[in-house]
């Protein structure tokens, strides 16, 4: 079962003359485990997909399946909960509480859920700690550079323990520097911590710590790439080398 | 080309035993991933370098061999060497393979250009994603100058991608400009074949 299904999904905004059609009939699947970044021309519906996979939108037509369930068919306050506890989101301006510190920030989602504060705290700073953040617990947001406060908002996006992160140009507001590593940590979602994610990005570079781009162009899908593709193939060309030697 | 100034600038550095060369070589240019070189071209190119005075070779008890024997620079081949040091250098980013396949495609009316561009995209992104997982891989404290090669790469496959991008979209204009013209010299009539 794909943890994530998307079936004829459309997404048409405005009414009879003034018709934007945003997704045009989208089909994708995401299998438990995938980093998968979704990139295209600015206007090409990537954000709106992403958007409509977690929920925070419903689709024109179509539907979105998390987890085997139908989501487009489902109601507000169950939509809520389980955007709660099976998603993790990130965006590309951090979306912090200013007057929150980070371990408050990272703690938000399992306080809103109704966890004691106590059980709270301790598991934001176990995931601020995993993120390299662990002796910044107590600084604002305005303490923090682009990078520090991205680690916080993706601490925040996992600590309830989601199954998937879904990222919205998780890199779009850092530096070179800060965006490998920021891009780095996601893959370490992936490989280490075994969850599923999906990153909307324009950047090649942060695609590339992806396993598998989808295109989009004008609300279709134009290409579905594997990025580690012929395995097979690699190995043979090594082999080829340590004959010349 | 550049073997033989990196050879040369290796011979300043000491006289060397021929195996030694190729193994400094490949060492220096960041490894047989980077900069893959077969033997028999070190050892030609030295002797191209013997021959034109720029290296001498030290025949010894060796069984003619020219893994066991010595090479030095000499005073031309310093000069040679300081010469390549000076001078800038510029690659031909203009003879690309891709340009010409897309140019065909333009002429050969079941060939589709689009096809051909998404195919190159994904061939770019799985080589930077290969180049990533190697960059990462690497330590910036002992290995950060072949981190340095990574992003000279990694720029590049960049650069190549957003030129994907461009002809994207431009690619209806350019289907309707003529195509290139070849230049033919007026010549005799072919013969007549009975």
């Amino acid at each position: 079962m794909s943890i994530i299904q998307v079936k004829e999904l459309s997404k048409v905004y405005g009414e009879g003359n003034s018709t934007v059609t945003a997704l045009n009939g989208i089909d994708l699947s995401v299998e438990q485990g995938q980093f998968v970044a979704v990139m295209g021309p600015s206007g090409c519906g990537k954000s709106t997909l992403l958007h409509l996979i977690g929920g925070l939108d419903r689709p024109t037509s179509g539907s979105v399946w998390i987890e085997g369930k139908d989501i487009s068919v489902m109601k507000d306050d169950n939509l809520t909960e389980l955007r709660r506890r099976r998603m993790g989101f990130v965006f590309q301006f951090f979306n912090l509480i200013p007057v929150l510190n980070a371990k408050e920030n990272a703690a938000l989602p399992l306080i809103l859920d109704g966890v004691k504060p106590e059980t709270a705290y301790a598991r934001a700073a176990e995931w601020l700690e995993r993120n390299q953040m662990g002796d910044r617990l107590n600084h604002r947001p305005d303490q923090l550079s682009g990078g520090q406060q991205q680690r916080v908002a993706i601490a925040r996006a996992l600590v309830a323990d989601p199954v998937m992160l879904l990222a919205d140009e998780p890199t779009g507001n850092l530096d070179s520097k800060s965006s490998d590593e920021i891009a780095g940590l996601l893959r370490h979602a992936v490989s280490d911590w075994g969850r599923t994610v999906l990153m909307v990005t324009h950047d090649p570079r942060i695609a590339a710590y992806a396993d598998r781009i989808v295109f989009l162009k004008d609300g279709r899908v134009v290409d579905d790439t594997l990025l580690d593709a012929g395995n097979a193939d690699n190995s043979r060309l090594l082999k080829e080398k340590v004959n010349l030697l | 080309m550049s073997v033989r100034y990196a050879l040369l600038g290796l011979l300043k550095q000491q006289p060397r035993y021929g195996y030694e060369l190729r193994a400094a070589f490949i060492a220096l240019a960041g490894g047989v991933e980077a900069w893959e070189v077969k033997p028999a071209q070190i050892y030609t190119t030295l002797n191209r370098m013997v021959e034109s005075g720029l290296v001498e070779k030290q025949l010894n008890e060796s069984d003619g061999s020219d893994e066991k024997v010595v090479f030095s620079l000499t005073p031309s081949g310093e000069a040679e060497f300081a010469g390549w040091l000076g001078q800038g250098i510029l690659d031909d980013p203009q003879q690309d393979p891709f340009y010409l396949k897309l140019m065909l495609s333009l002429e050969l009316p079941d060939v589709d250009a689009g096809r051909l561009i998404q195919t190159q995209r994904a061939t770019l992104y799985q080589e930077l994603h290969r180049i990533t997982t190697v960059r990462t891989s690497l330590d910036p404290h002992t290995e950060l100058a072949r981190i340095l090669l990574m992003d000279k790469a990694i720029m590049h496959l960049e650069a190549d991608l957003r030129w994907l991008d461009m002809i994207e979209a431009r690619l209806e204009d350019v289907k309707k400009q003529p195509a290139p013209h070849a230049e033919l010299r007026p010549r005799g009539r072919p013969a007549r074949t009975a």
